[in-house]
């Protein structure tokens, strides 16, 4: 194995790492304000992913702006999925189950819908630098893939800052943790839960449009990004927005090590065993105890 | 049943396009009359294997409208009775099912996936009924069948295909990029074929089919400084993927990696790929270019080889009616076993591979920055 191939394995590591953390993110914070696991979560990335694309292809927006629509229809596309389907599901007495079974049909009817509107197709998004590669000792890595590794922990320290230091994130983890209290004390719970979906989605859409560049869209990437960044925020805890991008770390390094010293074909299996491994050890996921105390 | 409308201008261009391609045997436009006659189509229209179906659908549709302009089938038009089997064999024997025994189809088309395929071709072949197959020949129990008829190269046809390029290109040392479906199957006859072309493998990486990042597979691909490498799937990935971590290489790949779709997907990375395939829509062959233009002229894009094998399995479905009569589903199978010269390859039923293309028909083409190209090489030699 040269020097070469490793860092270059490094590197698709840490870019895949930080996409499936990205996702987890999303997952962990809607889990934390509202303790629903969000099947959905990957497709608000593929809204988020579609409505960029259209707007700098079809509409000749600037990135920036493209990539900020695809963020706000991620939010947007978020409170309804809550409004919609998660709310009446709640007054009925939906259990945990319920709100998984919900999110998982809400993901099949987004993937359809794309499929329908959109097409089969596979779709290249411009990314932040273009199409620009960075030399890492002849190892290469997209300067769009630099970018998408430096927001996404911007986006986490955003998060842990939000939840502990703003009346806004203090009250939706009141609401989270003792709906009952909150609500003794003036804190309007349905709205703190409306407004974690809009943050869930938001940071769907944020790992929309910075995943897009990497991967291109199509119809079917929302339920494959759930699953992976599922996995990564349940390494790392589910509820943890940190936790979840030190679990997606993990899990992409594990994977491109595996191709480099295994073989490509045992990556799965690899990656897999090494789940179980770190759920039968540690059953809360790495970072449990923090995830306890607060993130 | 699904039909989409086309225009009576594209009608009227389409049939002469048909008399120009000589391929109906048509007389001049016939008065027609009688009851139509059925045939049965079970094909994927929507689930994985919807980018083939809708594809033979779109050239199925235009052949039927060209074929009844052109005065149908002993003056008898055709009606082609098209159904989705969602890409799942199951489905695929129920439709099947309904078309042989309530809707009594004298033979059947279909399906765009082997499976399917498989599921159906135990019904036909009880039927001693003929199939003509949009797929290569899969499982072994299919050269058991007698009337079942592939207008599809298997896949050891297709690699050998690759390897005769490489070959002339005097490529020795080939890095492979396969994804687990289709890359697989089409790997495991390179492997087995390879030294008898003086070609080995310096390194060999799978993927999942739908995994969207490649590039640690990549790289380990071009740590191997392959002189070539061969990229095999039914997705875009692996090729933006090569091309990132710098793989400079010329790229082959396969013919089921050559849809528009997957192109468009690669963006400005669709450079310097090669494909061994039927139709170059861009730039067709002589034969191909009347039944490139009708389909221009329908649909406003460009046909590629799925949309060629659509519109040649309902040809030969139409040349056997007229030969055999639209009853005796034994006469009609039995009239298929000849040679027979299509839009996308020629034809010979009667091989024992119900094939019966030949390296010949195929043609090679080149991505030159997101376009195809039609390059000068041909498999003239051996078959």
């Amino acid at each position: 194995m040269t020097t070469t191939l490793f860092i270059q394995s490094l590197l698709a590591g840490v870019t895949n790492g930080c996409v499936y953390g990205l996702i987890g993110l999303g997952l962990s914070v809607i889990y934390r304000g509202s303790r629903v696991v969000n099947a959905m979560q990957g497709d608000f990335s593929l809204v988020a992913g579609i409505i960029a694309y259209l707007a700098m292809e079809r509409l000749g927006a600037p990135i920036l702006i493209a990539f900020l629509g695809g963020m706000v229809a991620g939010a947007i596309v978020g409170w309804i999925v809550e409004l919609l389907f998660v709310r009446p599901t709640r007054k009925r007495g939906g259990t945990e189950e319920s709100f998984l079974l919900v999110t998982l049909g809400g993901a099949f009817a987004v993937s359809a819908a794309a499929l329908l509107f959109f097409g089969r197709d596979s779709h290249p998004v411009r990314g932040l630098g273009g199409n620009e590669l960075l030399d890492v000792f002849d190892a290469a890595i997209r300067v769009h893939a630099v970018w998408l590794i430096v927001l996404s922990l911007a986006v986490v320290v955003a998060l842990r800052f939000f939840y502990t230091r703003t009346f806004i994130g203090k009250s939706i983890m009141a609401a989270s943790i003792d709906a009952d209290g909150a609500t003794t004390i003036g804190i309007n719970v349905p709205l703190m839960r409306s407004l974690t979906f809009l943050l869930g989605g938001a940071v769907g859409g944020v790992a929309g449009v910075l995943v897009s560049p990497l991967i291109t869209i199509h119809y079917e990437m929302g339920l494959l990004l759930t699953l992976k960044g599922f996995t990564a925020a349940i390494i790392g805890t589910l509820g943890n927005p940190f936790g979840a991008i030190v679990g997606g770390l993990m899990l992409g390094l594990v994977e491109a090590l595996a191709i480099v010293f295994v073989s490509s074909g045992y990556k799965d299996v690899i990656s897999m065993t090494f789940l179980i491994l770190i759920m039968i050890a540690i059953p809360n996921g790495i970072l449990g105890h923090r995830g306890r105390a607060g993130g | 049943m699904i039909r989409t409308k086309i225009s009576r201008r594209t009608v009227l261009m389409g049939t002469a396009g048909v008399t120009a391609l000589g391929a109906l045997h048509a007389p001049a436009i016939a008065q027609q009359g009688g009851e139509p006659i059925k045939i049965g189509a079970v094909l994927c229209l929507t689930g994985p294997g919807a980018g083939l179906g809708q594809a033979e659908r779109s050239a199925m549709q235009l052949a039927e409208k060209m074929v009844n302009e052109a005065g149908g089938v002993n003056g008898r038009p055709i009606r082609v009775l098209i159904e989705d089997d969602g890409s799942k064999p199951d489905i695929a024997k129920s439709k099947a099912e309904a078309l042989i025994f309530n809707e009594k189809v004298p033979l059947m088309i279909g399906s765009s996936l082997t499976a399917s395929t498989g599921a159906i071709a135990a019904l036909t072949n009880g039927e001693k009924m003929a199939q003509v197959a949009l797929t290569g020949l899969g499982p072994a129990i299919e050269l058991t069948y007698k009337s079942l008829y592939h207008v599809l190269p298997p896949q050891p046809l297709n690699a050998r295909a690759m390897l005769e390029y490489t070959k002339a290109q005097n490529f020795k040392k080939i890095g492979v990029l396969h994804d687990s479906g289709y890359g697989q199957l089409v790997y495991n006859s390179l492997r087995e074929q390879a030294a008898a072309y003086g070609v080995s493998f310096a390194a060999v990486e799978k993927f999942e089919v739908g995994a969207q990042d490649v590039s640690t597979q990549a790289a380990k691909v071009r740590a191997a400084q392959p002189e070539a490498v061969y990229v095999i799937a039914t997705s875009p990935v692996p090729f933006r993927g090569a091309r990132q971590v710098r793989i400079t290489q010329p790229i082959i790949s396969a013919i089921g990696s050559s849809p528009y779709d997957y192109v468009r997907g690669m963006g400005e990375y669709a450079d310097d790929i090669v494909f061994p395939e039927f139709l170059v829509g861009e730039d067709p062959e002589p034969h191909q270019k009347a039944f490139v233009d009708m389909y221009k002229a329908a649909y406003n894009s460009l046909p590629k080889n799925y949309e060629a094998a659509g519109w040649d399995a309902l040809q030969i479905a139409v040349n056997a009616l007229k030969k055999a009569g639209p009853t005796d589903r034994e006469a009609i199978a039995q009239a298929m076993r000849e040679p027979y010269r299509g839009v996308m390859a020629s034809y010979n039923f009667a091989a024992p591979d119900l094939t019966g293309i030949e390296l010949s028909s195929f043609v090679f083409s080149k991505l030159v920055k997101t376009q195809f190209t039609r390059l000068p090489f041909k498999v003239t030699a051996r078959s």
